[in-house]
C-alpha cells in the first residue's frame, strides 16, 4: 500500500518539522486532503498513548457451588392494573409503517395471574466488600419497531452496553443518569453499533430516544452479578448467592421500589414475593 | 491508482496550501505570474453578494477558460483517470455521492469530498480551514520549490508537453513556461465562477416573487431561522440582501463519533491546537445541498431527514459540542418535515459554462 507508506513517512517528518529532509508539505496535505488522516490521526494517537494505564483488578471473591444460595420469586400487581395506552407514533410515518396493529405503551405489563413484567430485582445490599468476575458478554439494546427491545435491562458496572439500530430510521440514544455520565449519540440506518459501559452503580437509568418522544429503557447497573429482570409472568431467580443476609429490591418504572431482607442458609434456595399495589 | 490520485490531488493541493500554518518562503527571485488578459467581473447570482477576489489573481478570460479545462482534464493524473472533477462532479453538486472518494474508500477517518460551489466565499478551505484562503493557497505551496519537489515537475512537464496548453497558457498569462503555480492560479479562478443563487429560496426572499417557495418551504425557512425553533440561522446565516449559510466559523456538533463516543476526527483542532477547536468544523453553505448527499464531514448521513433528524437528536455529546447544539425535540413532525422541503429549496442554478469543456 503506497498511500498507506506515505503517511507514515509524513507523519515521521510532521514530527521532526524542520528536517531537511522532510518530504513535501504538499505530500502531506494531498494524503490529508484525501485520507484526512495525515493531519488528524497523529494527535489521536497521542490521545490514546497518554491514557493511563488500566488498574489491575482486585482479587476475585471465591464463591463455594456447594453452598451457594438461590433466592427465587414474583413480582406481582395487587389490584386494578392500569387501562392499555396505545403509542402514538403517527409523528413518524416510517415507525408507524413497522407496526400491523397497535403498539402498547410498556410500563405497566402483567400476566393474567398479576405477575408484572419489566420488574428489576438485584440484590441492594449485603455483598459490600465483595468482587465478582466481570462480565464478558454485552448487555444488549436494539431500536426496533422505533421502541427499545428490551424496556428494561440489568448490568454490570464496566460491562460493555451494545446499542445497535434495526430500524430504517435515525434515533438517538441518550441515558439521563445521576451518577454516571450522560451521553446521547444518532444511529442513523444502518449505522454501526456503539459500544459503552457505566463506571458506577446506578438503579434505574432512564433512556429516551432525543428523537421520538415515545421512546422509553430503564438500565440498572450494578456491581455484582445478582439481578434480573422479571418476564410475562413476574418470575425471578438470583442463584450462586453466598451464605448470608441480604436486602433484595424489586423496581418497578411506574410503581417504585419495594425490599426485603433474606437470611440465606448454604445451599438454601428460599422464595419471596413482591406486591406492589395498583390504583 | 494511489499515483494518479496523488498527482491528481497534487493539484489540488498547490491550490490548497498545506497543513502548516507557516507562511511560505519564496526565492526572491521568483516572479508571481499576472494573468494578462482583460479583466472580467464574475457576476454573482441573485442571493448571492460580490464575488471577493484576491487582487494578485483577477479573473480574466483566459484564465477562468484554462481553469475550467485543467479541472476537467484527466491528463493531469499520471495514468490519465483522475481529474478534479472526479471528486466535485458538477453531476452531483460539485461534491461525489461517495461516502470517501476513491482512494481513500474505507479508510478511517477519511472526509467526505465538499462541493466547490461557492468556495469563492469560503474565507478558509476544507473542512477544517487548514487553509487559509483561496488566493493564499495559489500562493502556498507554489514558490517553494522544497515543497514543490515531489510532483508539480512531472504535471507541468506533461502539460507542457500539449501544444495546445501551451498557447492557452501563452495567451491566459504571457509566454512563459508552464507552471503549476499559473495552473492553480487558473483553476482558482474558474472556481470563483461556480457559483449557485437563484434558487426558489432566493427568489422568494431576494426576488421578492412569493410564489417561488411552496407552503411548506416558506414554513421550513422560518423554523430555520427562528431560534426558538431550528436555530440554524445561527451559523448558517440568512443576511438582509443575501445568504451564505455560513458564518464561515467552525463548530462541534459532535458528527463523526467511533462506537466508544471518541471522536474518529479532531478537524480544526488539528490546524490550531486550541483545545475548543476539538472535533470543530467550518459551517457548510448547504447551496444545492440535496445534490451534495452524503452529509458531514465524514458522509456519515445519508439524507436530508437524517440530517435533520440528527440536529433533533441534538447531535452526539462530547464535552466539546457547540452550545448552540441542543436536542430540538419540541419540532413537531411537521416542521421537521419542513425543514427538508426548506432545504431542498436551495438548489440554485449554476451558471451554463461550469461544466465540462465539449
Ligand atoms: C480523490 C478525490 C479528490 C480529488 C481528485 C480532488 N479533490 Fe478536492 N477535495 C476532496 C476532499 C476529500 C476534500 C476535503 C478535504 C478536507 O477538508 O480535509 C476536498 C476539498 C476541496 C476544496 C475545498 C472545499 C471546501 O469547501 O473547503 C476545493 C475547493 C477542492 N477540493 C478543489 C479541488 C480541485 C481544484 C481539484 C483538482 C485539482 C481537486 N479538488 C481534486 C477530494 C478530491
Ligand atoms: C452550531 C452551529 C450550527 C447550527 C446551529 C446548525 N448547523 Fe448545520 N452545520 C454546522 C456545521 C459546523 C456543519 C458541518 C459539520 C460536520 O461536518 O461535522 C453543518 C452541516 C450541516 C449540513 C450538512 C452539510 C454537508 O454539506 O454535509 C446540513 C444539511 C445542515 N448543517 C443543516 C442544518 C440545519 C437544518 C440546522 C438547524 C436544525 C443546522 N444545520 C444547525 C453548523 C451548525
Ligand atoms: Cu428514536
Amino acid at each position: 500500500m503506497r498511500t498507506g507508506a506515505l503517511i507514515t513517512v509524513a507523519r515521521k517528518n510532521r514530527a521532526a518539522k524542520g528536517s531537511a529532509a522532510r518530504l513535501s508539505l504538499i505530500t502531506i496535505c494531498v494524503l490529508a486532503a484525501l485520507a484526512a488522516a495525515g493531519c488528524s490521526g497523529e494527535k489521536k494517537t497521542e490521545t490514546a498513548a497518554s491514557k493511563p494505564e488500566e488498574k489491575a483488578a482486585p482479587a476475585v471473591t471465591k464463591i463455594d457451588p456447594a453452598t451457594a444460595a438461590t433466592v427465587t420469586g414474583k413480582v406481582k400487581l395487587d389490584g386494578k392494573r392500569p387501562a392499555k395506552k396505545s403509542i402514538n407514533m403517527s409523528e413518524e410515518a416510517e415507525c408507524r409503517r413497522l407496526h400491523k396493529g397497535a403498539v402498547y405503551e410498556e410500563s405497566v405489563v402483567a400476566g393474567a395471574d398479576g405477575g408484572l413484567a419489566y420488574a428489576f430485582v438485584y440484590v441492594k445490599s449485603g455483598l459490600e466488600g465483595k468482587t465478582f468476575e466481570a462480565a464478558k458478554e454485552p448487555v444488549k439494546i436494539d431500536q426496533r419497531g422505533c421502541t427499545f427491545q428490551p424496556r428494561v435491562l440489568g448490568i454490570r458496572v464496566g460491562q460493555t452496553l451494545s446499542v445497535s439500530n434495526s430500524d430504517p430510521v435515525s434515533h438517538n440514544i441518550h441515558p439521563m443518569p445521576k451518577d454516571n455520565r450522560e451521553w446521547n449519540q444518532q444511529q442513523p440506518p444502518q449505522a454501526p453499533g456503539l459500544e459503552r459501559e457505566f463506571a458506577r452503580p446506578e438503579v434505574m437509568i432512564p433512556v429516551k430516544c432525543n428523537v421520538h418522544a415515545w421512546m422509553r429503557s430503564y438500565i440498572g447497573v450494578v456491581d455484582h452479578p445478582y439481578f434480573a429482570v422479571t418476564g410475562e409472568q413476574g418470575v425471578f431467580e438470583l442463584k450462586g448467592l453466598p451464605p448470608g443476609e441480604y436486602t433484595i429490591e424489586a423496581w418497578q418504572e411506574k410503581y417504585g421500589t419495594l425490599e426485603q431482607k433474606v437470611t440465606l442458609a448454604a445451599s438454601a434456595s428460599q422464595a419471596i414475593e413482591f406486591k406492589f399495589k395498583g390504583e | 491508482m494511489r499515483t494518479i490520485i496523488l498527482s491528481a490531488a497534487l493539484m489540488a493541493a498547490a491550490i490548497f496550501t498545506s497543513c502548516s500554518t507557516k507562511k511560505p518562503e519564496y526565492p526572491a527571485a521568483e516572479a508571481t505570474p499576472k494573468p494578462l488578459g482583460a479583466v472580467v467581473e464574475i457576476k454573482a447570482p441573485l442571493g448571492l453578494p460580490p464575488v471577493p477576489v484576491p487582487a494578485g489573481n483577477p479573473p480574466t478570460a483566459e484564465t477562468i477558460a484554462l481553469g475550467r479545462k485543467l479541472f476537467y482534464d484527466k491528463r493531469i493524473s499520471v495514468d490519465a483517470t483522475i481529474s478534479c472533477a472526479s471528486c466535485h462532479d458538477p453531476k452531483f453538486g460539485f461534491a461525489d455521492a461517495k461516502q470517501f472518494s476513491d482512494g481513500v474508500g474505507g479508510k478511517k477517518g477519511g472526509r467526505n469530498a465538499p462541493t466547490v460551489i461557492n468556495s469563492a466565499y469560503s474565507t478558509l478551505q476544507f473542512w477544517d480551514g487548514r487553509a487559509p484562503s483561496l488566493e493564499k493557497q495559489a500562493e502556498g505551496p507554489m514558490g517553494n520549490p522544497v515543497e514543490m519537489a515531489h510532483n508539480a515537475p512531472d504535471v507541468e512537464k506533461k502539460l507542457s508537453a500539449d501544444p495546445v496548453y501551451r498557447a492557452e497558457f501563452d495567451k491566459a498569462f504571457g509566454p512563459g513556461p508552464i507552471t503549476y503555480e499559473k495552473a492553480s492560479m487558473a483553476m482558482a479562478s474558474f472556481e470563483r465562477t461556480v457559483l449557485s443563487g437563484n434558487s426558489p429560496f432566493d427568489r422568494y426572499l431576494y426576488g421578492g416573487d412569493k410564489k417561488a417557495l411552496s407552503a411548506g418551504a416558506i414554513r421550513g425557512l422560518a423554523v430555520f431561522r427562528d431560534a426558538k425553533k431550528g436555530n440554524c440561522a445561527v451559523c448558517h446565516s440568512v443576511g438582509e440582501k443575501d445568504a451564505l449559510f455560513t458564518d464561515n466559523k467552525f463548530h462541534n456538533l459532535g458528527a463523526g463519533m467511533d462506537a466508544k463516543g471518541e471522536l474518529t476526527d479532531l478537524g480544526r483542532f488539528a490546524v490550531t491546537n486550541q483545545e475548543a477547536d476539538r472535533g470543530a468544523f467550518r459551517t457548510s453553505m448547504l447551496r444545492d445541498i440535496a445534490q451534495t448527499a452524503p452529509y458531514m464531514h465524514d458522509g456519515s448521513l445519508k439524507t436530508l431527514k437524517d440530517v435533520v433528524d440528527f440536529y433533533v437528536g441534538g447531535g452526539n455529546s462530547n464535552p466539546n459540542r457547540d452550545k448552540e447544539i441542543k436536542s430540538l425535540d419540541h419540532l413537531t413532525k411537521q416542521e421537521r418535515a419542513d425543514l427538508v422541503t426548506f432545504l431542498e429549496s436551495l438548489t440554485g442554478e449554476l451558471p451554463s459554462n461550469v461544466g465540462p469543456v465539449q
